[in-house]
Protein backbone atom coordinates (compact mmCIF):
# COMPACT_ATOMS: atom_id res chain seq x y z
CA UNK A 1 0.00 0.00 0.00
CA UNK A 2 2.72 2.80 1.28
CA UNK A 3 4.91 1.41 -1.86
CA UNK A 4 2.47 1.50 -4.20
CA UNK A 5 1.99 5.23 -3.26
CA UNK A 6 5.44 6.36 -2.99
CA UNK A 7 5.83 5.02 -6.57
CA UNK A 8 3.18 6.91 -7.70
CA UNK A 9 4.29 9.62 -6.07
CA UNK A 10 8.42 9.35 -7.45
CA UNK A 11 6.55 8.91 -11.18
CA UNK A 12 3.56 10.67 -11.57
CA UNK A 13 2.66 14.63 -11.92
CA UNK A 14 3.45 16.55 -8.67
CA UNK A 15 -0.23 17.24 -8.44
CA UNK A 16 -0.54 14.27 -6.64
CA UNK A 17 -3.88 11.43 -7.58
CA UNK A 18 -6.77 13.64 -6.44
CA UNK A 19 -6.33 17.15 -7.29
CA UNK A 20 -8.93 19.50 -6.39
CA UNK A 21 -9.72 21.54 -9.84
CA UNK A 22 -9.70 24.93 -9.38
CA UNK A 23 -7.28 24.72 -6.51
CA UNK A 24 -3.32 25.71 -7.70
CA UNK A 25 -0.85 24.47 -5.89
CA UNK A 26 0.47 27.12 -4.58
CA UNK A 27 -2.65 27.51 -2.63
CA UNK A 28 -2.67 24.45 -1.32
CA UNK A 29 0.68 24.84 -0.22
CA UNK A 30 -0.54 27.68 1.59
CA UNK A 31 -3.41 26.24 3.09
CA UNK A 32 -1.42 23.40 4.53
CA UNK A 33 0.98 26.28 5.87
CA UNK A 34 -1.99 27.97 7.47
CA UNK A 35 -2.87 24.38 8.77
CA UNK A 36 0.59 23.87 10.09
CA UNK A 37 0.70 27.68 11.83
CA UNK A 38 -2.45 26.88 13.56
CA UNK A 39 -1.07 23.08 14.79
CA UNK A 40 1.96 25.21 16.07
CA UNK A 41 -0.12 26.29 19.35
CA UNK A 42 -2.09 22.94 19.68
CA UNK A 43 0.40 20.95 21.65
CA UNK A 44 0.77 24.22 24.03
CA UNK A 45 -2.81 24.53 24.35
CA UNK A 46 -2.97 20.53 25.06
CA UNK A 47 0.06 21.16 27.80
CA UNK A 48 -2.64 23.45 29.50
CA UNK A 49 -5.60 21.56 29.37
CA UNK A 50 -3.85 18.79 30.90
CA UNK A 51 -2.38 21.09 33.42
CA UNK A 52 -6.17 22.63 34.08
CA UNK A 53 -7.46 19.07 34.64
CA UNK A 54 -4.63 17.66 36.72
CA UNK A 55 -5.12 20.49 39.17
CA UNK A 56 -8.58 19.35 39.25
CA UNK A 57 -8.66 15.34 39.06
CA UNK A 58 -5.76 15.24 41.86
CA UNK A 59 -7.00 17.82 44.08
CA UNK A 60 -3.44 19.53 44.18
CA UNK A 61 -3.40 22.35 46.66
CA UNK A 62 -1.82 25.80 44.86
CA UNK A 63 1.33 24.49 47.54
CA UNK A 64 1.94 21.84 44.90
CA UNK A 65 0.57 23.41 41.86
CA UNK A 66 -1.90 26.70 40.97
CA UNK A 67 -4.08 27.17 37.60
CA UNK A 68 -2.38 29.20 34.19
CA UNK A 69 -4.15 31.96 35.31
CA UNK A 70 -2.42 31.81 38.76
CA UNK A 71 0.41 31.97 37.38
CA UNK A 72 -0.44 34.92 34.97
CA UNK A 73 -1.55 36.75 37.89
CA UNK A 74 1.96 35.88 40.25
CA UNK A 75 3.69 37.50 36.66
CA UNK A 76 0.94 40.38 36.62
CA UNK A 77 2.32 40.95 40.68
CA UNK A 78 5.98 40.97 40.04
CA UNK A 79 5.52 43.31 37.65
CA UNK A 80 3.50 45.46 40.07
CA UNK A 81 5.47 45.28 42.50
CA UNK A 82 9.04 46.20 40.16
CA UNK A 83 10.82 42.99 40.97
CA UNK A 84 10.45 41.21 37.44
CA UNK A 85 11.65 43.77 35.38
CA UNK A 86 14.53 44.68 37.63
CA UNK A 87 15.47 40.95 37.99
CA UNK A 88 14.91 40.49 34.00
CA UNK A 89 17.31 42.93 33.39
CA UNK A 90 19.78 41.86 36.02
CA UNK A 91 19.88 38.46 34.51
CA UNK A 92 20.49 39.99 30.70
CA UNK A 93 23.40 42.15 31.93
CA UNK A 94 24.89 39.68 33.86
CA UNK A 95 24.97 37.06 30.69
CA UNK A 96 25.92 39.70 28.34
CA UNK A 97 29.28 41.04 30.50
CA UNK A 98 29.95 37.59 30.92
CA UNK A 99 29.75 36.12 27.58
CA UNK A 100 31.49 39.68 25.92
CA UNK A 101 34.26 39.28 28.54
CA UNK A 102 34.57 35.31 27.08
CA UNK A 103 34.49 36.50 23.68
CA UNK A 104 37.23 39.27 24.17
CA UNK A 105 39.25 36.54 25.93
CA UNK A 106 38.17 33.66 24.22
CA UNK A 107 38.61 34.47 20.54
CA UNK A 108 42.22 35.74 20.63
CA UNK A 109 43.61 32.85 22.56
CA UNK A 110 41.73 30.24 20.44
CA UNK A 111 43.40 31.43 17.26
CA UNK A 112 46.57 31.77 18.84
CA UNK A 113 46.31 28.18 19.98
CA UNK A 114 45.25 27.26 16.67
CA UNK A 115 48.05 28.94 14.66
CA UNK A 116 50.16 25.94 15.37
CA UNK A 117 49.17 22.07 14.52
CA UNK A 118 51.18 21.42 17.80
CA UNK A 119 49.63 24.26 20.14
CA UNK A 120 46.03 22.53 19.21
CA UNK A 121 47.64 18.97 20.18
CA UNK A 122 49.29 20.44 23.47
CA UNK A 123 46.22 22.37 24.82
CA UNK A 124 42.94 19.77 23.24
CA UNK A 125 43.14 17.64 26.60
CA UNK A 126 43.76 20.30 28.59
CA UNK A 127 40.67 22.13 27.79
CA UNK A 128 38.76 18.96 27.60
CA UNK A 129 39.68 18.36 31.72
CA UNK A 130 38.17 21.92 31.95
CA UNK A 131 35.41 21.66 30.08
CA UNK A 132 34.45 18.57 32.12
CA UNK A 133 34.58 21.02 35.88
CA UNK A 134 31.47 23.11 35.27
CA UNK A 135 31.38 26.80 36.60
CA UNK A 136 28.98 25.46 39.26
CA UNK A 137 31.66 23.07 40.23
CA UNK A 138 34.78 25.71 40.62
CA UNK A 139 31.61 28.09 42.44
CA UNK A 140 32.29 26.78 45.99
CA UNK A 141 36.40 27.86 45.57
CA UNK A 142 34.90 31.23 43.98
CA UNK A 143 32.91 31.59 47.24
CA UNK A 144 35.53 30.91 49.48
CA UNK A 145 37.82 33.62 47.56
CA UNK A 146 35.16 36.23 46.63
CA UNK A 147 32.17 35.72 49.47
CA UNK A 148 28.86 35.95 47.91
CA UNK A 149 29.60 38.69 45.25
CA UNK A 150 28.81 39.91 42.19
CA UNK A 151 32.33 39.04 40.90
CA UNK A 152 31.77 35.56 41.97
CA UNK A 153 28.75 35.10 39.85
CA UNK A 154 30.71 36.61 36.62
CA UNK A 155 33.51 34.54 36.83
CA UNK A 156 31.37 31.83 36.77
CA UNK A 157 29.73 32.94 33.37
CA UNK A 158 33.10 34.05 32.33
CA UNK A 159 34.40 30.66 32.85
CA UNK A 160 31.69 28.71 31.75
CA UNK A 161 31.45 30.55 28.75
CA UNK A 162 35.16 30.75 27.74
CA UNK A 163 36.64 27.23 27.45
CA UNK A 164 33.77 26.18 24.48
CA UNK A 165 34.95 29.67 22.68
CA UNK A 166 38.50 28.85 22.68
CA UNK A 167 37.90 25.16 21.85
CA UNK A 168 35.92 25.85 19.52
CA UNK A 169 37.70 28.85 17.99
CA UNK A 170 41.02 26.62 18.07
CA UNK A 171 39.25 23.70 16.18
CA UNK A 172 37.76 26.26 13.70
CA UNK A 173 41.54 27.55 12.62
CA UNK A 174 42.69 24.11 12.76
CA UNK A 175 40.35 22.96 9.74
CA UNK A 176 40.75 25.67 7.46
CA UNK A 177 42.45 23.84 4.72
CA UNK A 178 46.27 24.83 4.45
CA UNK A 179 46.13 25.76 0.88
CA UNK A 180 44.48 29.19 1.82
CA UNK A 181 47.16 30.20 4.18
CA UNK A 182 49.91 28.60 1.84
CA UNK A 183 48.52 30.42 -1.17
CA UNK A 184 49.15 34.10 0.85
CA UNK A 185 52.53 33.15 1.90
CA UNK A 186 53.51 32.22 -1.38
CA UNK A 187 52.39 35.95 -2.45
CA UNK A 188 54.49 37.01 0.10
CA UNK A 189 51.89 37.92 2.27
CA UNK A 190 52.78 38.12 6.32
CA UNK A 191 51.65 37.05 10.02
CA UNK A 192 49.04 39.78 10.14
CA UNK A 193 47.99 39.23 6.75
CA UNK A 194 47.48 35.38 7.45
CA UNK A 195 45.55 36.22 10.74
CA UNK A 196 43.54 38.75 8.74
CA UNK A 197 42.64 36.95 5.66
CA UNK A 198 42.55 33.27 6.34
CA UNK A 199 42.39 32.51 9.82
CA UNK A 200 40.05 34.97 11.54
CA UNK A 201 37.88 34.91 8.62
CA UNK A 202 38.44 31.16 8.11
CA UNK A 203 37.28 30.41 11.78
CA UNK A 204 34.21 32.90 11.97
CA UNK A 205 32.03 30.64 11.43
CA UNK A 206 33.54 28.02 14.35
CA UNK A 207 33.88 31.33 16.12
CA UNK A 208 29.98 32.02 16.45
CA UNK A 209 29.11 28.83 16.89
CA UNK A 210 31.24 28.60 19.66
CA UNK A 211 30.29 31.54 21.43
CA UNK A 212 26.60 30.12 21.10
CA UNK A 213 27.25 27.05 22.85
CA UNK A 214 29.31 29.27 25.41
CA UNK A 215 26.36 31.39 25.77
CA UNK A 216 24.02 28.50 26.14
CA UNK A 217 26.35 26.86 28.62
CA UNK A 218 26.63 30.38 30.71
CA UNK A 219 23.06 31.12 30.86
CA UNK A 220 22.57 27.78 32.76
CA UNK A 221 25.49 28.35 35.03
CA UNK A 222 24.30 31.89 35.26
CA UNK A 223 20.67 30.34 36.63
CA UNK A 224 21.99 28.46 39.14
CA UNK A 225 24.76 30.61 40.19
CA UNK A 226 22.33 33.26 41.07
CA UNK A 227 20.29 30.71 43.46
CA UNK A 228 23.10 30.10 45.10
CA UNK A 229 24.58 33.77 45.22
CA UNK A 230 21.22 35.48 46.25
CA UNK A 231 22.02 38.62 44.83
CA UNK A 232 18.79 38.98 42.36
CA UNK A 233 17.89 38.05 39.06
CA UNK A 234 15.68 35.22 37.68
CA UNK A 235 17.57 32.38 39.27
CA UNK A 236 16.93 34.46 42.31
CA UNK A 237 13.55 34.52 42.06
CA UNK A 238 12.53 31.15 41.48
CA UNK A 239 14.45 30.33 44.39
CA UNK A 240 13.51 32.55 46.94
CA UNK A 241 9.55 31.39 45.62
CA UNK A 242 10.48 28.27 46.58
CA UNK A 243 11.00 28.85 50.21
CA UNK A 244 7.16 30.65 50.41
CA UNK A 245 5.80 27.70 47.96
CA UNK A 246 4.97 30.35 45.59
CA UNK A 247 4.11 28.03 42.95
CA UNK A 248 2.92 30.49 40.83
CA UNK A 249 5.85 32.83 40.69
CA UNK A 250 8.30 29.86 40.00
CA UNK A 251 6.28 28.78 36.77
CA UNK A 252 6.36 32.57 35.45
CA UNK A 253 10.18 32.51 36.12
CA UNK A 254 10.47 29.12 34.35
CA UNK A 255 8.21 29.73 31.45
CA UNK A 256 10.06 33.42 31.60
CA UNK A 257 13.63 31.87 31.57
CA UNK A 258 12.51 29.54 29.05
CA UNK A 259 11.33 32.22 26.46
CA UNK A 260 14.23 35.03 26.97
CA UNK A 261 16.57 31.93 25.86
CA UNK A 262 14.72 31.30 23.11
CA UNK A 263 14.49 35.20 22.01
CA UNK A 264 18.61 34.73 22.49
CA UNK A 265 19.37 31.91 20.97
CA UNK A 266 16.72 31.30 17.91
CA UNK A 267 15.99 35.04 17.46
CA UNK A 268 19.31 36.37 17.89
CA UNK A 269 22.25 33.58 18.04
CA UNK A 270 21.15 30.81 15.12
CA UNK A 271 20.44 33.46 12.59
CA UNK A 272 23.38 35.37 12.79
CA UNK A 273 25.15 31.57 12.81
CA UNK A 274 23.71 30.89 9.70
CA UNK A 275 24.63 34.05 8.17
CA UNK A 276 27.74 33.56 9.27
CA UNK A 277 28.20 30.02 7.94
CA UNK A 278 26.88 30.62 4.65
CA UNK A 279 29.16 34.19 4.06
CA UNK A 280 31.97 32.70 5.78
CA UNK A 281 31.80 28.92 6.22
CA UNK A 282 33.94 26.56 4.51
CA UNK A 283 31.80 23.58 4.37
CA UNK A 284 29.02 23.24 1.90
CA UNK A 285 26.01 22.20 4.10
CA UNK B 1 58.93 1.90 6.95
CA UNK B 2 60.09 5.80 5.88
CA UNK B 3 56.28 6.59 6.42
CA UNK B 4 56.10 4.96 9.56
CA UNK B 5 59.41 6.67 10.51
CA UNK B 6 57.86 9.59 10.06
CA UNK B 7 55.00 9.55 11.97
CA UNK B 8 56.87 8.32 14.97
CA UNK B 9 57.92 11.61 16.25
CA UNK B 10 54.27 13.07 15.68
CA UNK B 11 52.71 10.25 17.74
CA UNK B 12 55.20 10.96 20.69
CA UNK B 13 54.43 14.32 20.11
CA UNK B 14 50.66 13.58 20.44
CA UNK B 15 51.74 11.97 23.86
CA UNK B 16 54.21 14.31 25.31
CA UNK B 17 52.58 17.89 24.51
CA UNK B 18 49.51 17.26 26.24
CA UNK B 19 51.62 16.75 29.73
CA UNK B 20 53.15 20.59 29.31
CA UNK B 21 50.23 22.57 30.44
CA UNK B 22 49.04 20.51 32.90
CA UNK B 23 52.77 20.30 33.95
CA UNK B 24 53.00 24.30 34.24
CA UNK B 25 49.98 24.22 35.89
CA UNK B 26 51.48 22.24 38.39
CA UNK B 27 54.22 24.35 38.88
CA UNK B 28 52.34 27.52 38.69
CA UNK B 29 50.70 25.90 41.74
CA UNK B 30 53.64 24.83 43.96
CA UNK B 31 55.58 27.88 42.97
CA UNK B 32 52.85 30.25 43.80
CA UNK B 33 51.71 28.52 46.99
CA UNK B 34 55.71 28.59 48.29
CA UNK B 35 55.29 32.09 48.12
CA UNK B 36 51.81 33.12 48.85
CA UNK B 37 51.74 30.49 51.71
CA UNK B 38 47.79 30.51 52.07
CA UNK B 39 45.89 29.43 54.63
CA UNK B 40 43.75 26.27 54.07
CA UNK B 41 40.78 28.42 53.77
CA UNK B 42 42.06 29.93 50.93
CA UNK B 43 44.00 27.71 48.77
CA UNK B 44 45.82 23.97 49.99
CA UNK B 45 48.94 22.82 48.43
CA UNK B 46 49.20 19.93 46.45
CA UNK B 47 50.40 17.63 49.53
CA UNK B 48 47.54 19.13 51.45
CA UNK B 49 44.93 18.08 48.55
CA UNK B 50 46.76 14.55 47.91
CA UNK B 51 46.51 13.72 51.92
CA UNK B 52 42.53 14.67 51.94
CA UNK B 53 42.21 12.23 49.06
CA UNK B 54 43.81 9.80 50.99
CA UNK B 55 41.80 10.87 54.14
CA UNK B 56 38.64 10.74 52.55
CA UNK B 57 38.84 7.72 50.66
CA UNK B 58 40.61 5.76 53.94
CA UNK B 59 37.45 6.81 56.09
CA UNK B 60 35.11 5.63 53.32
CA UNK B 61 33.52 9.73 52.39
CA UNK B 62 34.72 10.02 49.22
CA UNK B 63 33.55 6.52 48.01
CA UNK B 64 30.27 6.97 49.44
CA UNK B 65 29.27 10.34 47.54
CA UNK B 66 30.70 9.21 44.54
CA UNK B 67 28.54 6.41 45.03
CA UNK B 68 25.52 8.64 45.89
CA UNK B 69 26.69 10.85 42.59
CA UNK B 70 26.88 7.92 40.08
CA UNK B 71 23.61 6.75 41.17
CA UNK B 72 21.43 9.17 40.74
CA UNK B 73 23.72 9.98 37.23
CA UNK B 74 23.15 6.57 36.03
CA UNK B 75 19.34 6.27 37.19
CA UNK B 76 18.38 9.33 35.57
CA UNK B 77 20.27 9.06 32.79
CA UNK B 78 19.63 5.40 32.02
CA UNK B 79 15.69 6.69 32.37
CA UNK B 80 16.00 9.71 30.24
CA UNK B 81 18.05 7.78 27.39
CA UNK B 82 15.26 5.24 27.50
CA UNK B 83 12.08 7.76 27.34
CA UNK B 84 14.02 9.82 25.46
CA UNK B 85 14.64 7.37 22.17
CA UNK B 86 11.13 5.52 23.21
CA UNK B 87 9.02 8.76 22.30
CA UNK B 88 12.02 9.90 19.52
CA UNK B 89 11.13 6.58 17.41
CA UNK B 90 7.27 6.61 18.14
CA UNK B 91 7.65 10.64 17.06
CA UNK B 92 9.86 10.32 13.84
CA UNK B 93 7.92 7.49 12.74
CA UNK B 94 4.22 9.01 13.16
CA UNK B 95 4.77 12.69 11.50
CA UNK B 96 1.37 13.96 13.32
CA UNK B 97 2.93 13.37 16.97
CA UNK B 98 6.06 14.49 15.49
CA UNK B 99 4.16 17.77 14.69
CA UNK B 100 2.51 18.03 18.33
CA UNK B 101 5.70 17.03 20.35
CA UNK B 102 8.12 19.32 18.49
CA UNK B 103 7.49 22.48 19.40
CA UNK B 104 6.83 22.00 23.13
CA UNK B 105 9.83 19.84 23.56
CA UNK B 106 12.27 23.05 22.04
CA UNK B 107 10.55 25.28 24.79
CA UNK B 108 11.27 22.64 27.61
CA UNK B 109 15.04 22.20 26.16
CA UNK B 110 14.98 25.74 27.05
CA UNK B 111 14.38 25.35 30.43
CA UNK B 112 15.91 21.94 30.91
CA UNK B 113 17.96 20.83 33.74
CA UNK B 114 18.73 23.08 36.42
CA UNK B 115 15.44 25.60 35.87
CA UNK B 116 13.21 22.91 37.11
CA UNK B 117 15.27 22.68 40.47
CA UNK B 118 13.14 24.86 42.76
CA UNK B 119 9.73 23.06 41.54
CA UNK B 120 11.28 19.81 42.06
CA UNK B 121 12.39 21.09 45.81
CA UNK B 122 8.53 21.91 46.27
CA UNK B 123 7.42 18.77 44.55
CA UNK B 124 9.97 16.01 46.01
CA UNK B 125 12.07 17.74 48.50
CA UNK B 126 15.61 17.44 49.39
CA UNK B 127 17.68 14.86 47.98
CA UNK B 128 17.53 11.90 45.33
CA UNK B 129 14.46 12.12 43.92
CA UNK B 130 14.67 16.48 43.48
CA UNK B 131 18.39 15.17 42.15
CA UNK B 132 17.25 12.37 39.56
CA UNK B 133 14.26 14.43 37.72
CA UNK B 134 16.87 16.96 37.38
CA UNK B 135 19.12 14.61 35.60
CA UNK B 136 16.30 12.95 33.77
CA UNK B 137 14.93 16.37 32.48
CA UNK B 138 18.86 17.57 31.29
CA UNK B 139 18.91 14.43 29.43
CA UNK B 140 15.42 13.34 28.20
CA UNK B 141 15.13 16.35 25.75
CA UNK B 142 18.37 16.23 23.88
CA UNK B 143 17.78 12.68 23.43
CA UNK B 144 14.52 13.19 21.90
CA UNK B 145 15.49 15.50 19.59
CA UNK B 146 18.59 13.68 18.37
CA UNK B 147 16.64 10.36 17.79
CA UNK B 148 13.91 12.15 15.88
CA UNK B 149 16.35 13.76 13.46
CA UNK B 150 18.23 10.36 13.33
CA UNK B 151 14.53 8.93 12.35
CA UNK B 152 14.09 10.97 10.13
CA UNK B 153 18.01 10.67 8.25
CA UNK B 154 16.90 7.24 7.27
CA UNK B 155 16.74 6.84 3.82
CA UNK B 156 13.18 5.50 2.65
CA UNK B 157 14.99 3.46 0.33
CA UNK B 158 16.31 1.20 3.13
CA UNK B 159 13.00 0.76 4.52
CA UNK B 160 11.05 0.17 1.03
CA UNK B 161 14.01 -2.69 0.39
CA UNK B 162 13.45 -4.82 3.73
CA UNK B 163 9.30 -3.87 3.08
CA UNK B 164 9.94 -5.66 -0.20
CA UNK B 165 11.66 -8.45 0.78
CA UNK B 166 8.64 -9.20 3.49
CA UNK B 167 9.66 -7.38 6.32
CA UNK B 168 6.98 -6.77 9.07
CA UNK B 169 6.77 -3.29 10.80
CA UNK B 170 8.11 -4.72 13.86
CA UNK B 171 10.99 -5.80 11.95
CA UNK B 172 11.58 -2.31 10.01
CA UNK B 173 11.69 -0.16 12.99
CA UNK B 174 13.95 -2.42 15.10
CA UNK B 175 16.39 -3.88 12.11
CA UNK B 176 16.40 -0.55 9.93
CA UNK B 177 15.01 2.67 11.45
CA UNK B 178 16.56 2.20 14.82
CA UNK B 179 19.84 1.24 13.71
CA UNK B 180 20.24 4.01 10.84
CA UNK B 181 19.46 6.23 13.86
CA UNK B 182 22.03 5.13 15.71
CA UNK B 183 24.75 7.24 15.17
CA UNK B 184 22.30 10.42 15.52
CA UNK B 185 20.99 9.02 19.18
CA UNK B 186 24.51 7.92 20.13
CA UNK B 187 25.88 11.35 19.28
CA UNK B 188 23.09 13.32 21.64
CA UNK B 189 23.28 10.57 24.34
CA UNK B 190 26.63 11.22 24.43
CA UNK B 191 26.26 15.30 25.42
CA UNK B 192 23.05 14.76 27.14
CA UNK B 193 25.35 12.53 29.49
CA UNK B 194 27.97 15.81 29.81
CA UNK B 195 24.94 17.90 30.63
CA UNK B 196 23.39 15.76 33.20
CA UNK B 197 26.75 15.58 35.09
CA UNK B 198 26.73 19.58 35.16
CA UNK B 199 23.24 19.51 36.29
CA UNK B 200 23.72 16.63 38.79
CA UNK B 201 26.66 18.60 40.61
CA UNK B 202 24.81 21.98 40.46
CA UNK B 203 21.61 20.24 41.83
CA UNK B 204 23.66 18.37 44.63
CA UNK B 205 25.39 21.58 45.60
CA UNK B 206 22.03 23.47 45.94
CA UNK B 207 19.28 20.31 46.61
CA UNK B 208 21.02 17.61 48.30
CA UNK B 209 22.75 16.61 51.23
CA UNK B 210 25.29 13.86 49.97
CA UNK B 211 27.50 13.24 46.63
CA UNK B 212 30.13 14.97 45.52
CA UNK B 213 28.41 18.29 44.23
CA UNK B 214 27.25 18.38 48.18
CA UNK B 215 30.50 17.48 49.74
CA UNK B 216 32.00 20.61 47.96
CA UNK B 217 29.27 22.79 48.79
CA UNK B 218 30.01 21.59 52.46
CA UNK B 219 33.28 21.73 52.76
CA UNK B 220 33.01 26.11 51.79
CA UNK B 221 31.22 26.50 54.77
CA UNK B 222 33.81 25.06 56.80
CA UNK B 223 36.60 26.63 55.00
CA UNK B 224 38.17 23.42 53.94
CA UNK B 225 40.08 24.66 50.20
CA UNK B 226 41.51 21.39 50.06
CA UNK B 227 37.98 19.29 50.25
CA UNK B 228 36.96 21.50 47.23
CA UNK B 229 40.01 21.34 45.04
CA UNK B 230 39.86 17.29 45.90
CA UNK B 231 36.12 17.35 45.30
CA UNK B 232 36.22 19.34 41.69
CA UNK B 233 39.35 17.17 40.70
CA UNK B 234 37.60 13.79 41.48
CA UNK B 235 34.41 15.50 39.77
CA UNK B 236 36.24 15.99 36.41
CA UNK B 237 37.95 12.75 36.58
CA UNK B 238 34.41 10.88 36.42
CA UNK B 239 33.40 13.11 34.03
CA UNK B 240 35.85 12.54 31.72
CA UNK B 241 36.08 8.86 32.52
CA UNK B 242 32.38 8.38 31.83
CA UNK B 243 32.77 10.54 28.37
CA UNK B 244 36.64 8.74 27.20
CA UNK B 245 35.96 5.36 28.48
CA UNK B 246 32.33 4.74 28.03
CA UNK B 247 30.62 6.79 25.72
CA UNK B 248 33.41 7.78 22.95
CA UNK B 249 33.59 4.02 22.14
CA UNK B 250 30.50 3.37 22.30
CA UNK B 251 29.61 6.12 19.75
CA UNK B 252 32.72 5.00 17.35
CA UNK B 253 32.27 1.34 17.51
CA UNK B 254 28.31 2.47 16.07
CA UNK B 255 29.47 4.36 13.43
CA UNK B 256 31.46 1.90 11.94
CA UNK B 257 29.28 -0.83 12.56
CA UNK B 258 25.54 1.03 11.66
CA UNK B 259 27.18 4.33 10.14
CA UNK B 260 25.49 4.55 6.72
CA UNK B 261 28.61 6.72 5.20
CA UNK B 262 31.15 3.85 6.19
CA UNK B 263 29.11 0.71 6.51
CA UNK B 264 29.50 -1.84 3.79
CA UNK B 265 26.72 -4.37 5.37
CA UNK B 266 23.51 -4.26 3.75
CA UNK B 267 20.81 -2.52 6.42
CA UNK B 268 18.28 -5.21 6.68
Amino acid sequence: MSGARKVASATAAPAGPVSLPGLSGAWRRRGRAIGLGLLYPLPFLLILLAWVLAKDLFGLSDDVLVTPAAVITSAGELVDFGTLPGDVSLSLKRLAIGSLLAAAIGVPIGLALGFSRYGAMMFDPFLRFFQAVSGIAILPLLLVWFGFSEATLQLVILYTALVPIIFSTMTGVRTIPPIYSQAIETMGGNRLRLVRDVYVPGALASIVVGVRLGIGYGWRALIAGEMLIGAGGLGFMIFDARRFHVIGQILAGMILIGVLYLIIDRLILKPLEDVTVRRWGLQRV
Amino acid sequence: MSAAARRLPRDHAQWILPIIPFATLVVLWVVGWQIAQPTLATMPSIGQVWETVARLSGNGELWSNIGASLGRWALGFVVGVITGITLGVLAGLVPTLARLLEPPATFFTAISGIVWLPLAIVWFGLGAVTVTFVIWNSVFFLVFAGTLLGVRSVQPVYEDAARTLGAGRAHVVMRVVVPGAMPYILSSVRSGAGFAWRALIAAEIIGATTGLGAMIYKAKEFFRSDTIVAGVIVIAILGLAIDMLVLAPLERRTVERWGLVTSSRRPA
